[in-house]
């Protein structure tokens, strides 16, 4: 559905995607995933012909963006990160002159108004001013307006951000009834919703892909190491020149992170360990001084994952109120 | 569906919610009971003073009185749908760049046709009192219109340039000031330089088609100016300098 190849923008002098290249199936539900500021918006514009790339191509249903835009447009929705509504416009007035604009037949535009309407739970407040809604009527209005033509292609910037928690579960159902049969592509800072609504996932960090997977091998770690291992976190007491070697030399065991406070240390683990329980470890840290203060196991969170790769702490305290 | 009705059908349906934007803003509302009420005035003082009813005098009070309007009634034109982020709805719908200009330009054509019939009552009125110059009041009605399209299509040239409705009505302010006035600086140019200035001023323009001088130069000002100021509209929305 769409191919991306060394995609690159620059805005003056400042690249907001370096060498961006990826595929999408048919079908396909894929999250963007970055910070403020990482590119996804940049990426989104290029993809619905809003922008043109300084360098490198992108098809769409096997089209040049940059040669079709127009017949492009006619097959994918898009809403932009702020819905773009005309505030003195009712509702319908708003659809319908959407209509129009995207070659909806004539004696169409009237059901498929009536058809969005209802979908996307605006049958009452359809001839409500625009201006006078709260954000997530605005949010489904603008969603409204990008399904209106029945896109092969969905793209949402993100769709649910700026909205209370009840208005972000109604968004999100509203999108998962729309997956049927069509391409989407979201975007989000929020790592909990691609987690939620998205099967694959491009980490964007500063105009590059750092990672394009799967959610599942996502959560699988990265280089699936941890593939059918278990992650432990261990707390110990002792001193850390006799305990790294003792622990680290276990067969079956990698540190992974090791954070010392005086005589304390947080230790990360990943065990691949074949009898799987903790005797030898135990045993281990007993004869090198140490004494355990708490073990648990704990799964990779796609949070951590992200870390990881992106070696930004800031992240997970970044989600919008 | 033949591509160009297509087409058409847009540039209806932009012209249409132009239009109707103009008539949901109270600033339309402010210019056009303005122009009818100064036009009134002025109409009862050149009545009294000069019997011989022409309008000639009161084409130089409207065509001033364009000057001061129509780079506010145009300036929210592009900046608007580009502060509220709209302007991104419209360029990515599969509307030609060349639709969304003239159905912007129509839409605002259409508003200010309407002042321009508004002020047609007074013509009747006139017929009424006296026997005017009949050619005289047609040409000066069209050049007076010739010339708002004109100042239309440069305040909607500078209003593609920005985000700001403030800045795109004082470009817009300039560049008319400019293209009005130009004649009062003629005499520190000569030659080439002056008949250049003399073409490019409206108001040599306009005094011909208020004294019922209808010449081909003279439409082809107003009209080439239109064209102009249309394609770099679309060049500059095509462009996206201003993002
Ligand atoms: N029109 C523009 N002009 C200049 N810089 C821009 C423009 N749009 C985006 N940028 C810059 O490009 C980078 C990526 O922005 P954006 O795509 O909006 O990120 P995101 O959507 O991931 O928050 C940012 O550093 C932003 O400042
Ligand atoms: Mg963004």
């Amino acid at each position: 559905m769409i191919r991306a190849q060394n995609v690159t923008k620059y805005f003056g002098g400042f690249p907001a995607l370096k060498n961006i290249s990826f595929e999408v199936a048919k079908g396909e539900i894929i999250g963007f995933l970055g910070q403020n500021g990482a590119g996804k918006t940049t990426l989104m514009r290029v993809l619905t012909t809003y922008l043109p790339a300084s360098a490198g191509k992108v098809y769409i249903a096997g089209m040049d963006v940059s040669r079709r835009s127009l017949e492009i447009r006619r097959r994918v929705g898009y809403l932009p990160e702020n819905p773009p509504l005309y505030g003195n416009m009712t509702i319908r007035e708003y659809l319908k002159f959407a209509a129009r604009l995207k070659d909806i037949p004539h004696r169409q535009q009237r059901p498929h108004v009536e058809r969005v309407l209802k979908d996307c739970d605006l049958w009452e407040a359809r001839d409500k001013v625009i201006a006078t809604l709260s954000k997530g009527y605005k949010q489904r209005v603008g969603i409204a307006q990008a399904i209106l033509h029945e896109p092969e292609l969905l793209i949402l910037d993100e769709p649910t951000s700026g909205l209370d928690p009840a208005q972000i579960l109604q968004v999100r159902r509203l999108i998962k009834s729309l997956e049927y049969r069509r391409t989407v592509i979201l975007s989000t800072h929020i790592l909990s919703e691609i987690e939620q609504m998205a099967q694959r996932v491009l980490i964007i960090k500063s105009g590059e892909i750092l990672a394009d997977s799967s959610i599942e091998n996502l959560l699988k770690g990265p280089g699936g190491t941890s593939e059918d291992g278990r992650r432990v976190c261990l707390r110990v007491q002792g001193v850390r020149l006799d305990l790294e070697p003792a622990i680290g030399g276990i067969p079956g065991i990698k540190l992974a992170r090791w954070a010392s406070e005086n005589n304390t240390h947080g230790i990360d683990l990943e065990m691949t360990h074949p009898s799987g329980d903790f005797n030898e470890l135990a045993e281990k840290v007993a004869r090198a001084g140490g004494r355990i203060l708490e073990i648990k196991e704990s799964k990779v969170s796609l949070e951590e994952v992200f870390l990881q790769i992106s070696g930004n702490k800031d992240l997970s305290h970044s989600s919008r109120a | 569906m033949g591509m160009k009705r297509g087409i058409m059908r847009k540039i209806f349906a932009i012209a249409k919610k132009e239009l109707a934007s103009h008539f949901k803003s109270p600033v339309a509302y402010l210019i056009l009971v303005i122009t009818i009420s100064v036009f009134n005035v002025f109409f009862f003082m050149i009545l009294d003073e000069n019997r011989e009813a022409s309008l000639r005098d009161i084409f130089k009070v409207m065509e001033f009185m364009f000057v001061f309007f129509i780079p506010i009634l145009t300036m929210k034109t592009f900046a608007e749908e580009k502060f509220t982020g709209t302007m991104e709805f419209l360029m990515t719908t599969p509307t030609s760049s060349t639709a969304i200009v003239l159905g912007k330009y129509l839409g605002s054509l259409l508003f200010f046709t309407l002042i321009i019939l508004a002020t047609s009552v007074y013509y009747v009125m006139i017929e009424f009192f006296s026997s005017p110059d009949r050619a005289a009041i047609l040409t000066g009605y069209l050049g007076i219109w010739l010339e708002g399209a004109f100042f239309i299509a440069i305040g909607i040239l500078t209003s593609s340039w920005t985000r700001h409705q403030v800045v795109a009505a004082i470009s817009s302010y300039v560049i008319v000031f400019l293209v009005y006035f130009s004649v009062s600086f003629i005499k520190y140019f000569q030659g080439t330089a002056e008949s250049l200035i003399r073409y490019v001023c409206t108001m040599t323009h306009m005094e011909n088609f208020a004294a019922g001088l209808l010449t081909v130069t003279d439409l082809v000002y107003y009209l080439s100016g239109i064209l102009f100021c249309l394609v770099c509209t679309r060049i500059s929305i095509e462009n996206r300098l201003w993002h």
